[in-house]
């Protein structure tokens, strides 16, 4: 979905040059500026510390900015709790057993809800909707704890959805997931995004964020070197290689074969073979 | 967020090259318990004031910084304050009444007495705190283990000192999980927020588990307990100064255990 900023509507979620050090010294972020609009898909990539995280915690008031301001629905993030942030601002977490803790999946699902005091009918629903989106339906009565890794992230990912936010913020929810499971979380994803739900991706596998993010936010050392489409961030990789990051099979095999016709502003591996039926096809 | 630097509060050593940091961790260790056993020994405000003060030089041969022992030992310091605040509300021995509310008398004897066990509470910790700060964990465990601790024990304790700042920031992480599902830790009824507890406790003792697990996985598949006997990469070797150290904190005890036990004199 692309994003159409509206004048009545201001981004959903903004940082205005915000600087975080945590508690021991360690400068996580300088001078950060960012936009979020309602129902974007982005992906924040970037090496290990560069940042990525302590965005996502910012966002939902986890962590409150050592100078500047976070913005969510236009509000100063500083005056609100976490409890009213995670309304509008939703995380999962990159470890699913920090969160778990229930007996049953489907009490752990309804945990979120009920904390924002939905309705217990409201709670439910949504609460299933969530399952069936993540595909976990079958597990409702088991507990958490004894699932398989894939298994335990899918529901804290179920968890966070259940409580319908606005923005979603997943930090590397693909990982410990086969590859099917990782495409259709990414599906499930793509689904929410469709409905207008905003979508922040922390990632390392590129290949996600070619195939799912329309924009990338590219963290280094606490900046944001690179904020563009998916497209442009990829035509130029040498930006992306400052920053420790390698685009996927297709992308860079479209760049070597640039020279011979290709072109580079391919995605995905369907784009590349499109791209080249149309530059060899001809010929054969 | 408070605890995200909770490794200063669990560790307390501190690197450097002064001659405590430098001698053997065995020396440090009966060092420490002589000094501890000097504490209880002496019975006079003024004695146990030279032993505080004793300690003071070490910890400033240390180079342990003001502010660093004032953090380490604020809980101490609250705790000495408080003794010599009580001590003489419930000890009305002695004489002279200094004064009296109603059935709390405050004598002479019972305040010094207040004052005398808080110096000795501050000889105890201040030592303690010197071997902490001047030792690090591998060494002070490999020391113990020289002494004759067994070694899966050593091993038990190296572990438990190495996990307790990974072990709180996973406490920390898991209470930002639950937060950013909207669940707010102090608020409700009391039984409400003691339910909040059990979402922390849960996965707390969960990964733990998880990670002990792991560990001892890793252990064995590193050849742990193939042989009862155990070779080490550096052993602690007492060298001359090793040996003087040692000379000088025997001096300590016995010169004061002498006067005071054999000659009668009242330290």
């Amino acid at each position: 979905m692309i994003p159409c900023p509206t004048a009545d509507e201001g981004p959903i979620a903004a940082m205005r040059n915000v600087d975080f050090s945590y508690d021991d010294g360690t400068e996580a972020l300088h001078s950060v500026t960012l936009d979020v609009w309602r129902g974007e898909h982005i992906a924040l990539v970037g090496g290990n510390g560069s940042g990525k995280t302590t965005i996502a915690k910012l966002l939902n008031g986890l962590l409150r900015p050592s100078r500047g301001h976070v913005l969510v629905k236009g509000n100063d993030a500083a005056k609100e709790s976490v409890a009213a942030l995670s309304r509008t601002v939703g995380y999962a977490f990159q470890n699913p057993d920090h969160q778990l803790f229930c007996s049953t999946v489907a009490e752990e699902v309804l945990f979120g809800p009920k904390n924002l005091g939905f309705a217990d009918a409201k709670a439910v629903e949504k609460a299933d909707r969530a399952l069936s989106l993540m595909s976990i339906g079958h597990l409702k009565d088991k507990a958490p704890l004894s699932l398989s890794l894939g298994d335990r992230r899918r529901v804290s990912v179920a968890s966070v959805i259940a409580m319908d936010p606005e923005v979603l913020v997943l930090d590397e929810p693909s990982t410990g997931l086969d590859a099917g499971e990782a495409a259709e979380l990414m599906r499930a994803l793509d689904g929410l995004n469709q409905e207008g739900k905003t979508i922040i991706l922390i990632t390392h596998e590129m290949r996600l964020v070619a195939e799912h993010s329309e924009r990338v936010l590219v963290m280094a050392h606490g900046h944001v070197v690179l904020d563009c489409r998916t497209r442009v961030a990829f035509s130029e990789p040498e930006a992306l290689h400052e920053s420790g990051l390698i685009p996927p099979a297709a992308i860079q095999l479209a760049h070597r074969l640039s020279d011979f016709g290709v072109s580079p502003e391919v995605l995905t591996v369907d784009e590349l073979a499109e791209e080249v039926a149309k530059v060899w096809g001809a010929r054969i | 967020m408070g605890c995200q630097n909770m490794t200063g509060f669990v560790d307390l050593y501190s690197e450097g090259g002064t001659f405590l940091h430098r001698i053997d961790a065995r020396v440090k260790i009966v060092a420490v318990l002589f000094l501890s056993v000097l504490a209880f020994l002496l019975s006079n405000v003024y004695s146990l004031t030279l032993l505080l003060a004793f300690i003071f030089i070490l910890l400033f041969l240390a180079r342990a910084s003001l502010s660093r022992t004032w953090f380490a030992l604020r809980f101490v310091i609250r705790f000495m304050v408080l003794i010599v605040v009580l001590w003489p509300i419930f000890d009305p021995s002695g004489t002279p009444v200094w004064a009296t509310f109603g059935p709390v008398k405050i004598t002479e004897p019972a305040v010094w007495r207040g004052v005398t066990s808080a110096v000795r509470v501050g000889c105890l910790a201040c030592v303690w705190y010197i071997l902490m700060f001047t030792t690090s964990q591998r060494d002070l465990v490999r020391a113990l283990v020289k002494m004759g601790l067994r070694f899966d024990f050593g091993l038990a304790l190296a572990i438990s000192l190495r996990f307790l700042p990974t072990f709180s920031a996973t406490i920390d992480s898991i209470k930002d999980a639950e937060r950013a599902r909207g669940m707010e830790l102090d608020k409700g009824s009391l039984l409400k927020r003691s339910r909040n507890y059990v979402a922390i406790l849960v996965p707390t003792i969960v990964s733990a588990l998880r990670s002990a697990d792991t560990l001892s996985l890793a252990l064995h598949s590193r050849a742990y307990g193939a042989r009862a006997d155990r070779t080490y990469l550096r052993e602690p070797k007492m060298r001359r100064q090793d040996a003087a150290a040692l000379s000088v904190v025997i001096a300590l005890l016995v010169v004061p255990v002498f006067f005071k036990f054999v000659l009668g004199v009242p330290l």
